[in-house]
Parts: structure tokens; C-alpha cells; sequence
């Protein structure tokens, strides 16, 4: 029993555990919000689900929500592949399956950051709307043709708890990648 | 294991492209549509008049009945029926502005709403704006409106925070006069 569970590795085990669990978190809780006003204006954003509110009316945006099934069908291929190798990484095909999983929750972690990034510095650069990433800001709307009126607006943004678990679900795919030898190793594997 | 290979790089290109090429021929008559969905054309409707509030033409303000005077602090209380003509309910959760003399544009006070106060679409509630004088109000009434039992003002340098969204109107943008008991009055 003892050399059985030697052969897992349980790196890949806890990282396909939790990307199943993020995968099910995100789609409830976004990893990253911002909110305009009092929930005036919102933009929810995960890789798996993205959803926009605005004046009580919550609404997706179809090509966003296309990406957004291609990441989700991106990280359950993932983590099944992760799941099945951490409980055979010996076998001749487990390589296989460690190669294609591990990276995939990382790289999901980093498109989404630089996407974030990209999309703030548009905005700041094309509307002239300065969005934090993280934190509180104000930003001053201009309104043409019209003088004398100035329109400012509070906008309110930050990472949330379900990014954590994407972070910790990539780092332990990650891990199980560098403890591939080790396990593959084990006599009798 | 090649086969496992080949298996693993189907399942990476068939789960990258189907969505995508799946949502392009559901939107293939309507491009736009992929960016722009239908919620979005209906909030820019309830903006451009077709909410319950009637439009964005802006809250309306009236005053009710004369301002009233506090004998001891010279504070004045003003009510004012705020209309909510936004098509989403709103907190109007502070407002200020200048009091100035219209004849001699001398900042006579500060005025301030007294508390936040939630309006729903399209109905109206009285808030209560009070106005503070400034150090050099009672000189200036005094030397140059003593004669007067009512001053003429208007209200410069208005800020309003509804919901979060602060609206900053300039002496141009704004002209709301009204006429205010003069506490000093000598008549």
C-alpha cells in the first residue's frame, strides 16, 4: 500500500484537485472586480466567466464569452490529464499527459494578468479613463459640448480570493512538473 | 505514444477552436452582436428616454415653502423636493455649493444637504439643505443689506455625489437663484 501511494505524485494529484476547484470557484466569484460608483458600473472577470453590470442589468459579452469557454474546456482538459498522470506518472504515457496539463493553469494565470493589464492601459490611453488594477482611483470624465460641468467617478478594483486559488492551482502543477523525476523514479514503477 | 500525442493535440485544438468558430456563425449576420450585446443598446435606451424616470435630462429640484432661520446659530434650512428623473434608483449622499450674493458675488455660505438620503426611480423626496454663514457674511449684510428682510443668492461652486458619481457644476453651468431671509435685517 505504502509503495502504491509512493508512486503517486501528489503534486499533480493537489494540482488537478485544485484547478477543478477554481474552475467551479470562478465561475461564481471572479478574480478580479471593478466597480464603478456604487455598483453603478461593474466588470466582473475570470477566465472561465466574465460578466458586465450596469445600472442593475448584468450582461456577457459573446466573443469574451467564447474565450471564456475555450479557457474552461482549456483548464478541465488540464486537470483530467493532471489527475490521471498523478496516479500513474510511471507509465509510458504519463509524460505525455504531465506535459500537456502542467503548464495550461499558468499560462491561463498569465494571459489573464497581461489581458488585464493590456485592457487597462487601452482604456487609459484611447478614453483617457484611468482604472487602477488594484486599489481605489478617481477619474474625471469629459462631457462634449458642454462646459461647466465636470463629472467625477469613483472606481474601485482588486484581485480576489478565487485568484489565489488559480495561483496556488498553477504553482502545484508547476511543483508536480518538478517532481516528475522523483516519482518516476520509484523502483518497481 | 505517438497516438497519445497526436489524441493530446486534437483535444487542444478542437476545445481552442470550436467555441470560437462555433459563437463566429451564431454572430456571422450580426458582427457587431459579438461585441455588443442587446443589455447594452437597452441601457443606452432607459438614458436616452425610455426609463421610467423619464430620461437623463437630470434630477429636478424645487424648493418648498420659505427658508426657515435659527435664531441662535443663523443657520437657514431650506427643504427641497429632489426628483429622481434617473432611470436607476440613486442615494443622493451629499451636495454643496457657495452661497453668493448676487449683487455684490460676496460668498455669503456654505451650503450642505443634511443627510444622505435613497431615492427610487422616478419618485421624489424632500431633502434639507443647510446653509452655513461665513465669518464675513454678517459685515457684509450688515453694511451693504440691512435695509433688506431677503437677500437674493445663487448657489456657486455646486457639487453633488449621487451614488458614487461626483457632478461638479461650475458659476456657468448653474445659475439657481433663490432669496434668503437676511438674519441682520434692520427694517
Amino acid at each position: 500500500m505504502n509503495g502504491l501511494l509512493a508512486k503517486i505524485n501528489w503534486f499533480g494529484f493537489a494540482g488537478g484537485v485544485t484547478t477543478i476547484i477554481m474552475i467551479a470557484v470562478s465561475m461564481v466569484y471572479p478574480w478580479w472586480q471593478l466597480t464603478v460608483g456604487d455598483n453603478l458600473l461593474t466588470a466582473n472577470a475570470s477566465p472561465v466567466n466574465t460578466t458586465f453590470g450596469a445600472l442593475g442589468t448584468s450582461f456577457a459579452i459573446p466573443f469574451i464569452w467564447a474565450l471564456n469557454v475555450v479557457s474552461l474546456l482549456t483548464l478541465l482538459a488540464s486537470a483530467v490529464a493532471m489527475l490521471i498522470y498523478s496516479l500513474v506518472p510511471g507509465k509510458s504515457y504519463s509524460k505525455h499527459l504531465l506535459d500537456f496539463g502542467y503548464k495550461k493553469p499558468l499560462f491561463i494565470v498569465l494571459f489573464f494578468v497581461i489581458g488585464l493589464v493590456a485592457t487597462v492601459l487601452i482604456c487609459q490611453t484611447v478614453l483617457s479613463l484611468s482604472i487602477p488594477l488594484m486599489g481605489s482611483t478617481t477619474s474625471t470624465l469629459s462631457i462634449p459640448f458642454v462646459s461647466g460641468v465636470s463629472i467625477t467617478v469613483l472606481l474601485t478594483a482588486g484581485f480576489q480570493w478565487s485568484f489565489g486559488v488559480a495561483v496556488v492551482g498553477a504553482a502545484l502543477c508547476i511543483a508536480a512538473r518538478l517532481y516528475h523525476k522523483k516519482v518516476a523514479a520509484v523502483p518497481g514503477v | 505514444m505517438d497516438k497519445i500525442k497526436l489524441i493530446l493535440t486534437l483535444i487542444t485544438i478542437t476545445i481552442t477552436v470550436v467555441p470560437i468558430v462555433g459563437v463566429l456563425l451564431t454572430y456571422q449576420d450580426n458582427l457587431v452582436g459579438l461585441f455588443v450585446p442587446p443589455e447594452i443598446n437597452e441601457i443606452a435606451d432607459k438614458f436616452s428616454g425610455g426609463g421610467d424616470g423619464g430620461g437623463s435630462d437630470g434630477p429636478q429640484v424645487e424648493p418648498v415653502g420659505p427658508p426657515e432661520i435659527d435664531p441662535v446659530s443663523g443657520t437657514i434650512r431650506q427643504s427641497i423636493e429632489f426628483k429622481n428623473t434617473f432611470p436607476i434608483d440613486i442615494t443622493l449622499k451629499s451636495m454643496s455649493g457657495d452661497v453668493q450674493c448676487v449683487e455684490h458675488g460676496f460668498d455669503l455660505g456654505v451650503a450642505s444637504i443634511e443627510e444622505p438620503v435613497s431615492i427610487p426611480v422616478g419618485e421624489t423626496r424632500t431633502v434639507t439643505l443647510l446653509i452655513n454663514w461665513t465669518d464675513g457674511a454678517e459685515g457684509h449684510l450688515k453694511s451693504l443689506h440691512a435695509t433688506e428682510e431677503n437677500v437674493e443668492v445663487t448657489l456657486v461652486n455646486v457639487g453633488v455625489d449621487i451614488s458614487g458619481i461626483q457632478i461638479g457644476l461650475d458659476q456657468n453651468a448653474m445659475d439657481q437663484r433663490m432669496e434668503i431671509p437676511n438674519p441682520w435685517y434692520e427694517g
